[in-house]
């Protein structure tokens, strides 16, 4: 049994507040989406809805709802479609992200030859680029490439590599043991089937921290999305979420439509921080560590 | 040799025109760009009647938000993925222009005879720059008051004295009395008695728009009717900001809000709009564009009606603006482009669009359908057109590198309403910049 | 004889694995070359000229350089960046390492940290659009809550005065449970015995804590600080949701900024020169500040 020390007494209710002041603004959307959209204004200090309706989440995932809206109100998202490309999005650029960076950084740990140290000190100034900086030649190169508001466009700048994964990786492979690769080498393994099937398998552990830091990056992704894909076709949900809002928003926004669409579009994030909770928070929490 | 070469010439002339008969036996998809929620709907109306007149061609409505509008539309100019047809705006009339991404239409006009007399007067030439035509008209707009009619009664305030309303920037006129009379506080003060608590008011009298640097349903038609001039003529190089007139309105609209708590206060209004205001029940009065109207059928449940603007010291004045159907010169399909264009702004199509009461078409006889239309839903839209004269108007102020100078003079005037300094130099700072960049 | 011919065919071995080496980093570095190494030279380029992507460009040398030292906008903006770099950055910090101490001490659950972490999930979009609600005139809670306590409704996102506190208190709510989560890992890393030592020559709480644990964390408090700083430096997406650059200019940061001369007035040439001032600017500061904190040695050593 543990004491109550002064600092307990102080220190859960501090506690308390943020987790409440973390989940407060999700608990009213949750409430402001599950309201009729006339009585949105009228319920505002209440912490629950006067009157409960499925009808906003049925609308905006273009399913019938009993919520009938007049053209001027009926706000556009195709909410599928958003999800939809914002799976693609983020499987795309994390997958190629992984991929790509895991060969050059088993490269860059591994193997021998001339200039290595060089370009890895080059890929790792590049961490210092800031992205202010690239958007406009990236934009002007995707656009002359004819890439604008397409799959490729978006995902081109980052499905390569990023300096941060290349380096993540690096350090991975220089710490894992060197034993196994000597031992498939004699067995005339290539170098290629030495990395896929000993080197890679054995960093499945960092290999998902890194999926897990990646994917959040991506899902979240507004700016480069918001500038190269804003066609409805490859729109992700960050980008589609603006402009719902900027769709009506001169004023007279559909509140409880968007936060309707909000919470569904929060539901994977959640469903995964249920599942995968420790995996995600013990990735996030060595992001930090070197 | 020479008889050859032309055999040859002719037989390829033949094959190439053989070879677009083919390409235009196929479908040809026309994407059109507006960014009017509202017109959409109706629009399709037209596109599917003139999809049923020209086989072979599909209209495809994309219709954006005005924020993203401008900015989505400049990028696929740039992309090579513009539309073929968009809605255009005056203030871009000019960036479009130098940038060449407008076709000019004037040869297509006389080769097809289109009349430009069929159009309200004034609303073609709007879209011609040295004897070029670049859009056909599509509609137009005006500036009137909608009212609360039940907040009206109840203050004992006849529509005859709404429809008679004077202002002046000194007193207010009439219409500054009546505002008052309408603001109620959280106690049931009224703006117009002793006690009125302006920290709580319940219901303003007056709320706009949120406002920008062309005023054109929050301060213009005010500023105007007192002899302010926005540019020195359409294309112009001078901006007048600066005059008296502008300071003298806005320092009004500022303390009707921030010192006497009639108005909602811009920092009140956040990005809240007039419709949203009025169908919240915080506003007796707001100043609107005709194209807003089904909006507040739409949206309001209060019953609401129509007055005309105040009478300034020089007159009733609201801004005119027109727009039209232009033709991006990119498009690959520019003779289907322009039948498409030419059906929008024919009888049928305006009159379809007339008839759903949306906007105000460009030509008269389908403007005046869509007043029958409002008419027959019990809304008296004579507010609207009453004002639709060259003397009780004055056009939108154009300019070159308009983008720049209205985020200049929006934050100007946004300034001023905010009581940030003296409204007069702040004005004449952003007038002085945005003339500098013409 | 053996012997040249050994080293041949190590020679041989070594141009192998060299070749095959180059082809491991070939995708890697195209991807270096593509969007990072050229697109930073692209940029310096573009800010020479006068450019609006539809008309040809024209050099304009150090023209559009010049034009920003004297553009009363942009020293706006950079007061309105440092502004809310100065808002948000101690705010986040100090919150994020009193949640992280708090927690370290009094619950270590898993799941505390997996709820104290859900904002950061979602995306700044979504931050800024709830927030909106939440801080709305008329239909936000926290008015509701302000008018039940006898305090007017406040503009907040609406208010010149108010806008940039309120975007930086949106980004502290969505980033303060990172940050908090990064100081946990590093208060774990701290021996035990360290404090047990402390604690029986006598220290107090706060005596440990700035002679153990602070100084323990500088690592992990540089890595903090400097990502954020870079980040905020940049803040973008909720200013482009939530406020626009307005009311009155008041949210209209160097990012947005630089957009809206790249995209809303097509001068791609000047946004570009802002840029890079931006990055030259950015650079300079992780460099000072890495020394300043000395990221690399902690005082465990």
């Amino acid at each position: 049994m543990k004491k109550l020390t002064p600092q307990a007494v102080l220190g859960y209710p501090v506690l308390a507040l943020f987790v409440f002041i973390s989940l407060l603004p999700l608990w009213m959307a949750l409430k402001i989406g599950l309201t009729y959209p006339n009585d949105v204004y009228t319920s505002a200090s209440s912490l629950l809805p006067s009157a409960y309706t499925p009808g906003n989440f049925l609308r905006v995932m273009g399913l019938p709802s009993t919520i009938e809206l007049s053209a001027f109100r009926a706000a556009p998202i195709d909410f599928m479609l958003a999800l939809r490309n914002s799976v693609i999005y983020t499987a795309l650029t994390v997958a190629g992200q992984i991929f790509f960076s895991a060969l050059a950084g088993y490269a860059f740990a591994r193997m021998n030859f001339p200039g290595r140290n060089k370009l890895f000190f080059a890929f790792l100034a590049a961490t210092m680029i800031p992205s202010v900086v690239l958007f406009i030649p990236n934009f002007v190169l995707i656009k002359q490439l004819g890439l604008l508001n397409s799959f490729a466009g978006l995902v081109a700048p980052t499905i390569l590599m990023t300096p941060f994964a290349v380096f993540f990786l690096r350090q991975f492979f220089l710490s894992a043991p060197k034993e196994l690769d000597e031992a498939a080498r004699l067995e005339g393994a290539s170098q290629f089937q030495i990395f896929w099937r000993i080197a890679l398998p054995i960093q499945k552990g960092p290999i998902a921290t890194l999926a897990i830091l990646l994917s959040i990056n991506s899902w979240n992704e507004f700016f480069w999305p918001f500038l190269v894909g804003r066609d409805p076709g490859v729109r992700v949900m960050a980008v589609a979420l603006s402009d719902f809002m900027s769709q009506t928003g001169r004023g007279n926004p559909d509140w409880s439509g968007l936060m309707a669409a909000i919470m569904l579009s929060i539901l994977p994030v959640i469903a995964m921080l249920i599942i995968f909770g420790r995996q995600i928070v013990e990735s996030l929490q060595t992001s930090g560590l070197k | 040799m020479r008889r050859n070469l032309t055999g040859v010439l002719a037989a390829a002339t033949a094959l190439t025109t053989l070879a677009s008969s083919f390409a235009r036996a196929e479908e040809v998809t026309i994407n059109y760009a507006m960014w009017d929620a509202n017109q959409a709907p109706v629009y399709r109306q037209c596109a599917d009647k003139f999809e049923a007149e020209n086989p072979g061609i599909k209209i495809n409505i994309k219709q954006d938000s005005w924020d993203n509008y401008w900015t989505t539309l400049s990028t696929s100019f740039v992309a090579g993925t513009a539309p073929d047809v968009f809605v255009n705006h005056l203030s871009r009339f000019p960036e479009f222009l130098a940038n060449g991404v407008m076709d000019d239409l004037t040869d297509r006009i006389a080769a097809d005879k289109v009349d430009m007399k069929a159009y309200l007067a004034g609303l073609a030439e709007s879209w011609n720059k040295d004897d070029r035509q670049y859009g056909l008209p599509k509609d137009w707009d005006t500036i009137a008051l909608i009212y609360n009619k039940k907040m009206v009664a109840d203050a004992g305030i006849s529509e005859e004295e709404l429809r008679n309303l004077t202002w002046n920037p000194k007193d207010g006129g009439s219409l500054e009395k009546i505002v008052a009379r309408l603001s109620v506080d959280q106690n049931g003060k009224h703006g117009n008695e002793a006690g009125f608590d302006k920290s709580r008011v319940a219901v303003y009298g007056w709320a706009t728009n949120t406002v920008d640097g062309y005023g054109q349903t929050q301060w213009s038609f005010l500023a105007v009717s007192d002899g302010f001039k926005p540019i020195d003529k359409p294309w112009g190089k001078q901006y007048g900001y600066d005059s008296p007139a502008l300071a003298d309105t806005l320092t009004w609209i500022r303390d009707l809000a921030l010192k006497k708590g009639y108005a909602l206060s811009q920092e009140q209004t956040g990005r809240l709009n007039a419709t949203a205001i009025f169908a919240a029940g915080k506003a007796a009065i707001v100043p609107d564009g005709s194209w807003n109207i089904s909006s507040y059928r739409d949206t309001s449940k209060a019953e609401f009606g129509f007055a005309p603007l105040p009478q300034g010291p020089e007159g009733r004045r609201s801004m005119f603006n027109g727009l039209s159907d232009s033709i991006w010169s990119g498009s690959q399909h520019k003779d289907e482009a322009w039948k498409w264009v030419k059906y929008l702004g024919g009888s049928d199509c305006q009159t379809i669009v007339g008839k759903s009461g949306v906007v105000f078409p460009a030509r008269p006889e389908a403007a005046k359908a869509a007043e029958e239309a409002h008419k027959a839903k019990g809304l008296d839209v004579s507010a609207f057109v009453q004002l639709a004269t060259p003397e009780t108007t004055f056009p939108f102020p154009i300019s070159d590198r308009a983008s720049e100078i209205s985020a200049i003079l929006t934050t100007a005037i946004e300034n001023v309403l905010l009581g940030k300094g003296d409204p007069a130099a702040i004005l004449k700072e952003a007038n002085d910049q945005a003339n500098g960049m013409l | 004889m053996s012997g040249r011919a050994k080293s041949i065919s190590l020679r041989q071995r070594r141009r192998k694995e060299a070749l095959v080496g180059y082809l491991f980093v070939a995708p890697a570095f195209l991807g270096f070359l593509i969007f990072y190494l050229l697109p930073t030279l692209r940029a310096v380029e573009i800010s020479l000229t006068d450019w609006n992507l539809m008309r040809a460009s024209k050099f304009v040398g150090l023209g559009n350089y010049a034009t920003l030292l004297s553009d009363a906008n942009f020293w706006h903006s950079a007061k309105v960046t440092f502004a809310y770099v100065v808002y948000n950055i101690p705010l986040q910090t100090v919150l994020g390492l009193l949640l992280a101490v708090l927690s370290d001490r009094l619950a270590r659950a898993v799941w505390l940290r997996a709820i104290i972490i859900a904002p950061y999930l979602i995306s700044n979009v979504v931050a800024a659009l709830v927030w909106m609600m939440m801080l709305d005139p008329i239909l936000g809670l926290v008015n509701a809550f302000l008018t039940f306590f006898g305090v007017g409704p406040q503009g907040f996102l609406a208010s010149p005065d108010q806008a940039m506190v309120s975007v930086a208190a949106i980004s502290t709510w969505r980033h303060t449970g990172l940050t908090a989560l990064l100081f946990y890992a590093g208060l774990q890393a701290i021996p035990a015995h360290l404090y047990e030592a402390a604690k029986l020559e006598g220290a107090g709480e706060w005596t440990i804590f700035r002679r153990i644990t602070l100084p323990l964390l500088r690592p992990v408090l540089a890595f903090v600080v400097v990502t954020s700083l870079i980040g905020s430096f940049q803040v973008f997406d909720v200013v482009a949701v939530a406020t626009a650059g307005g009311p009155s200019n008041s949210t209209r940061v160097i990012l947005w900024y630089i957009y809206e001369n790249a995209f809303k007035f097509n001068k791609m040439g000047y946004a570009s020169a802002i840029s890079v001032v931006l990055f030259v600017t950015l650079i300079l500061i992780t460099l000072l500040q890495m020394r300043v904190l000395r990221a690399d040695q902690s005082d465990l050593d």
